[in-house]
C-alpha cells in the first residue's frame, strides 16, 4: 500500500507502454471473457437466467456441490491444521520428505488423481472390496467426490498455516504455559486467535477450488442428475449437449459464489497483515 | 539473465517455426470428427486401407486428423470451429445440428444408404456367466440389479438406450393390449433410470467404469459390447427380443471441405465407408453392416431381435427430443418427480 | 521454508505426552492414506505391464506428440507469464490510475471459475460465430480448436500465480531502491535487473513452477476448447484421459507415471524455491 504514493523512477511513457501491456493481458485474457460470458447470460434477461438456474437440476448440482465443498473444507482445516503443525513442531522421521510431499496434488494432473481414486476404491480393488462388504461405497458415490475434493486441495491449508506456525516459534505457547496455562486453553485463547487468519485463507482458497473442480470429479463421481451429478459436471453436459444458457446460469451463480469467497479472503489477509504489522 | 531471456527468445521462435512447418506439408489430409466407439476399426482398418487406396488411385500420400468425443460433444465442437472435414456421429440429430449450423448445405439423406454407415442394436452386457440371472427389461428394475449407462446429455449411445428401454415398453404394451401406453412406458423408464449407478460423458468412458466392477448391466452397442468379447473379457450378452435398431450416419462437411481443398478426398473417403470392403471391415469389428451384400454374409453372426423397432416408431428424432430430453422432456423430468 | 527448525517446544524437553503422539500419529495415518497410498496405487498399476509394452505406448506417435504439445503450451505458457505477469505486477505495484482496484481484484478470477466454463467463454468469444471470433474468421486465424486457443486456456488458469506471488513483494519492497538506483543514474532497464529482479526472483519462481504444474495438469478448459484432436491438439493429459476410457490401462498408467515423475521433479523444484524465497 505504501509505495501507491509515486509512479517511481520509470519516465512516463515507458511507464505508459506497460500500462498498455497490463491493460491488454489482463483486459484480453480475463476481463473480456468474463464481460461476454455476464452479457450473454444476461442477454435473453433476467427472468430466462433465472429459469436457468431454478431448474431442479441445477439447484440440485449447486447444492450438492456446496455440501461435498463444505464437508472437504471441515475435514482440510483439521486435518491440514495439524499436519502443519506436525511438520513444524515434531521431529518425525522423513520430515523433509513428507514435507516435499505436501504440494503433490498441485502438481498431479486432476484427471490422474481421478483414475487413482477409481483403481484404488473401485470394487475390484482389495480396500473397495472389503469397504463394500461393509456397505460403504466410495466411487461413483458422494464419499468419492469428497475423497477426490480432499485430494485436489490438500495443500491449500497445510501451506497457509505453516509459515505462521513457524513465525509463532512457540515462545507465546511457552510463555502461556510457563505462566501457568493449561494445553487446552493454550491452544483455544493463544495459538487459534493466531492462526485463524491463516486457517480461513486456506479454507477460502480450497472452498473456491472446490467449487469449480471437474477433472477428477468426472472420473470419480457417478454423475447422476439430482444425487450425484456436482455443479461443474452439469455445466459441462449443458454445454455439449447445447444449452448454453443453462450453462451459463449456473456458472455466474458459482462465479458470484466463488468471488465471494475470495473476496472475504482478501479482507481476512488485509486485516492478518495490519494484525501483523501491529505486533 | 541476459542469457536466459535470448534463449526464451530463440524457443519462441523455434515453437511458431514448428508450428507453421506442419500447416505447410504438401501431403492430403483429411480431418475426421467421430464419435468414441469406432475408434478401434478406424485407426486399425478403415484408415490404413484408405490410405493404400489413395495411394494408388491419385499416387498422393493422405494423411488424417482424428478426434473421438462423445457424438453430442463432438457434434458441438464442429458446430463450434472444430473444422472436421468429415463428420462420422452416433445420430441423426448430431448431424442436424451441423446443417442448422449452416456447415453441411447439401443434402446428406440422398447418399448412398440413406447417409448411414452401419446400424446396431441396444444390448445388455452382463458379468461373467450371468450371476443375477438377467434376461431381458424387466430384471432391469429388480432391486438387486444396478445398470450402468451414459448421460443423454454428452452421449449419443445414452440416447439410443433411454430411447430402447422407453420404446421397448411401448412394444411390449402394444403387444399386450393392442395399443402403445406412454403412461407405462415414462414408468418403466423412470425404474429403470433409478437402478442406475454412474453416467459417464460417453459410452466408452461407461465401458470403463463396468471393466472396474461396477454395476451388473450395462446398456450399450452392440458393436462395444463384441468388441470388449474380442479383447478377451468374458462378459455375457444378451440380445432383447424388443430393442431399437441404431444407425450411424457419416456426412461431409462442406464449409469445412470447401475451405481447405478437400472435397474430393473428403467425398473419396465417405465413398469408401460404404463399400463392401469397408463394410466388411465393420462388420468384423461388430457393426451390422448396411451393405445388402455383407449383411448376408454376417447374417450368422448378428441375430434379428423379433420384436426390432426404429427410431420412426417413436416419431423421428426431432419429436424424440423433444419428447424425452428437452427441458420439459419425459427423461429429464424423471429426476424431478423423484426428489418431489 | 527452514526445515530445520532448532526450536525445541518446552513440551518436549519435559518428556513426550501421549496426546502429542497420537496426534502425530493420526497425521501420519491420514497423510498415508490421502496422499502416499494413491501414489503406491499409480506405480503398482504401472508395474503390472511390462517394461516392453510400456515403452511401446509411450513411443507411439500419438504420444510423442501429445507430450510435446503439453510441452509447447507449457513453455510458451511459462514464457508469457513470466513477462506479462512481472509488467502486469510492476503496473499495479508502482502506478496510479483509474480502475485500478478493480483490474486487480479482477485479477483473481482465473480461481473462482470453473475451467470448463473457462474453455466456454473462449469459444463464446473466439468460435466462428463469436465475438472476436466471427472477425478472426475473415483473416483465417483460428483459435479455437488449435494451439493459439489451447494456449489461451491454459494462460487464463496460470495467469494469477505469476502476478500473486510477485506483488506482495513489490508492494514490500517499495520502491525508494529503484528511485535511488534512478538518482545515481541508472536508467530504466538497468534499475529493472540490478535492483527489481533480484528482489523478486524468488517469488516470480515459485509462480512460474506453480504455472509448470498447472499446465502440464489442466484438463477442463482445454478439453473444452481443443477437440482433442490426436497428433495434433491431443495433450499428454487428454491422452491420458483418452486411454483410461479405451481401456488401455497400460498407456494410461506409464503415461500418467511419467506425468507423476515430471509433477514430483517440478514439486522439488517449488520446495527449493519455497525455502530460498523463505530465507531472503
Amino acid at each position: 500500500m505504501l509505495s501507491n504514493r509515486a509512479s517511481a523512477g520509470l519516465r512516463p511513457a515507458s511507464a505508459m507502454v506497460m500500462r498498455a501491456i497490463f491493460l491488454f493481458f489482463v483486459g484480453l485474457l480475463v476481463v473480456l471473457p468474463v464481460v461476454a460470458i455476464s452479457l450473454e447470460a444476461f442477454r435473453s434477461g433476467f427472468g430466462s437466467l433465472w429459469k436457468q438456474i431454478s431448474h431442479p437440476q441445477a439447484l440440485a448440482a449447486l447444492w450438492l456441490t456446496l455440501r461435498m465443498a463444505m464437508i472437504m473444507v471441515v475435514i482440510n482445516v483439521v486435518t491440514g491444521t495439524a499436519t502443519a503443525w506436525v511438520l513444524v513442531r515434531n521431529r518425525v522421521p522423513l520430515r523433509g520428505l513428507i514435507n516435499a510431499l505436501v504440494d503433490i496434488p498441485f502438481a498431479i494432473p486432476t484427471v490422474v488423481t481421478g483414475m487413482m481414486l477409481v483403481v484404488l476404491y473401485g470394487p475390484h480393488s482389495v480396500l473397495g472390496a472389503l469397504l463394500g462388504r461393509h456397505g460403504v461405497e466410495v466411487v461413483f458415490s458422494r464419499p468419492g467426490i469428497v475423497l477426490a475434493l480432499l485430494f485436489v486441495t490438500f495443500p491449500f491449508v497445510v501451506r497457509a498455516v505453516q509459515p505462521v506456525m513457524m513465525e509463532m516459534e512457540g515462545d507465546m505457547e511457552e510463555a502461556a504455559s510457563t505462566l501457568g496455562a493449561g494445553r487446552m486453553r493454550t491452544f483455544f485463547q493463544v495459538v487459534l486467535p493466531t492462526l485463524l487468519p491463516a486457517i480461513l485463507s486456506g479454507a477460502a482458497l480450497s472452498f473456491s477450488r472446490a467449487l469449480g473442480e471437474f477433472g477428477s470429479i468426472i472420473i470419480v463421481a457417478g454423475n447422476i442428475p439430482m444425487r450425484t451429478q456436482v455443479a461443474s459436471v452439469y455445466i459441462y453436459g449443458e454445454i455439449e449437449s447445447g444449452n448454453p444458457g443453462g450453462a451459463m446460469g449456473l456458472s455466474v451463480v458459482l462465479l458470484v459464489i466463488s468471488l465471494l469467497t475470495l473476496l472475504v479472503l482478501n479482507l481476512l489477509q488485509q486485516r492478518s497483515q495490519r494484525h501483523a504489522a501491529t505486533i | 539473465m541476459r542469457t536466459l531471456c535470448g534463449w526464451l527468445c530463440l524457443a519462441m521462435l523455434g515453437l511458431t517455426a514448428g508450428c507453421s512447418g506442419q500447416a505447410n506439408s504438401a501431403r492430403d489430409t483429411l480431418i475426421l470428427g467421430a464419435y468414441t466407439v469406432p475408434k478401434e476399426v478406424y485407426q486399425r482398418e478403415l484408415i490404413p486401407r484408405f490410405q493404400k487406396l489413395w495411394k494408388q488411385k491419385t499416387g498422393r500420400d493422405i494423411y488424417f486428423q482424428q478426434s473421438y468425443l462423445a457424438s453430442g460433444a463432438q457434434s458441438r465442437a464442429i458446430a463450434q470451429g472444430f473444422d472436421a472435414d468429415i463428420a462420422a456421429l452416433s445420430l441423426e440429430a448430431d448431424i442436424e445440428r451441423l446443417r442448422d449450423a449452416r456447415l453441411i448445405t447439401h443434402d446428406w439423406r440422398a447418399a448412398e444408404h440413406r447417409g448411414f454407415i452401419t446400424r446396431s442394436v441396444v444390448v445388455m452386457l452382463v458379468r461373467p456367466g450371468n450371476p443375477k440371472n438377467i434376461s431381458g427389461w424387466d430384471d432391469l428394475t429388480r432391486a438387486d440389479v444396478d445398470v450402468i449407462y451414459p448421460s443423454p446429455k454428452t452421449s449419443g449411445g445414452a440416447m439410443w438406450v433411454v430411447n430402447a428401454i422407453y420404446g421397448s415398453r411401448l412394444k411390449q404394451t402394444e403387444k399386450d393390449t393392442g395399443s402403445a401406453d406412454p403412461a407405462a412406458a415414462r414408468r418403466f423408464l423412470a425404474a429403470v433410470q433409478s437402478r442406475v449407478r454412474v453416467m459417464n460423458k460417453s459410452g466408452r468412458a461407461s465401458v470403463t467404469t463396468f471393466e472396474t466392477g461396477v454395476g451388473d448391466v450395462l446398456l450399450t452397442y452392440e458393436n462395444e459390447a463384441l468388441l470388449r468379447r474380442q479383447q478377451g473379457k468374458d462378459f455375457s450378452l444378451i440380445v432383447p427380443d424388443a430393442t431399437i435398431l441404431i444407425e450411424n450416419p457419416v456426412a461431409v462437411v462442406d464449409k469445412n471441405v470447401d475451405r481447405h481443398g478437400s472435397r474430393e478426398a473428403a467425398e473419396a473417403f465417405v465413398g469408401f465407408l460404404h463399400s463392401a470392403e469397408a463394410q466388411r471391415c465393420f462388420a468384423s469389428y461388430g457393426f451390422r453392416p448396411v451393405n445388402a451384400e455383407v449383411t448376408g454374409e454376417f447374417a450368422a453372426v448378428f441375430p434379428q431381435p423379433p420384436q426390432l423397432f426404429d427410431i420412426d416408431y417413436l416419431g423421428g428424432w426431432q419429436q424424440t427430443i423433444d419428447l424425452l430430453y428437452s427441458s420439459r422432456g419425459v427423461w429429464t423430468r424423471i429426476f424431478e418427480q423423484k426428489s418431489n | 521454508m527452514r526445515p530445520q527448525s532448532d526450536f525445541v517446544p518446552l513440551s518436549l524437553r519435559q518428556g513426550v505426552p501421549m496426546g502429542r503422539h497420537l496426534l502425530t500419529g493420526a497425521v501420519l495415518v491420514w497423510f498415508g492414506l490421502l496422499i502416499l497410498f494413491p501414489l503406491f496405487g499409480i506405480a503398482r498399476e504401472t508395474l503390472n505391464y511390462s517394461w516392453e509394452t510400456i515403452r511401446a505406448t509411450l513411443h507411439s506417435p500419438a504420444s510423442v506428440h501429445a507430450f510435446w504439445m503439453t510441452l509447447s503450451l507449457t513453455v510458451a505458457a511459462v514464457m508469457i507469464n513470466t513477462v506479462l505477469g512481472t509488467i502486469s505486477a510492476l503496473v499495479l505495484s508502482r502506478q496510479r490510475f483509474f480502475g485500478k482496484m478493480l483490474l486487480e481484484s479482477s485479477i483473481d478470477l482465473p480461481f473462482a471459475i470453473s475451467p470448463v466454463v473457462a474453455g466456454f467463454m473462449l469459444i463464446l468469444l473466439f468460435g466462428p460465430n463469436g465475438w472476436l471470433g466471427s472477425i478472426l474468421e475473415r483473416v483465417h486465424v483460428k483459435i479455437v480448436y488449435a494451439f493459439p486457443g489451447m494456449l489461451l486456456a491454459t494462460l487464463f488458469v496460470t495467469m494469477p500465480f505469476v502476478i500473486k506471488e510477485i506483488l506482495p513483494v513489490l508492494r514490500e519492497f517499495g520502491a525508494e531502491q529503484e528511485e535511488s538506483a534512478a538518482v545515481l543514474g541508472a536508467d530504466n532497464w538497468q534499475t529493472f535487473w540490478r535492483v527489481t529482479l533480484p528482489s523478486i526472483r524468488w517469488g516470480l519462481g515459485y509462480g512460474v513452477t506453480l504455472t509448470i504444474a498447472r499446465s502440464i495438469g489442466e484438463f477442463g478448459a482445454v478439453l473444452v476448447v481443443s477437440g482433442s484432436i490426436i497428433q495434433k491438439t491431443q495433450t499428454a493429459t487428454l491422452m491420458v484421459h483418452d486411454q483410461f476410457t479405451d481401456l488401455n490401462y497400460a498407456g494410461a498408467f506409464s503415461a500418467a507415471l511419467v506425468l507423476a515423475l515430471v509433477s514430483f521433479v517440478i514439486l522439488n523444484l517449488i520446495q527449493y524455491v519455497y525455502r530460498r524465497k523463505g530465507e531472503n
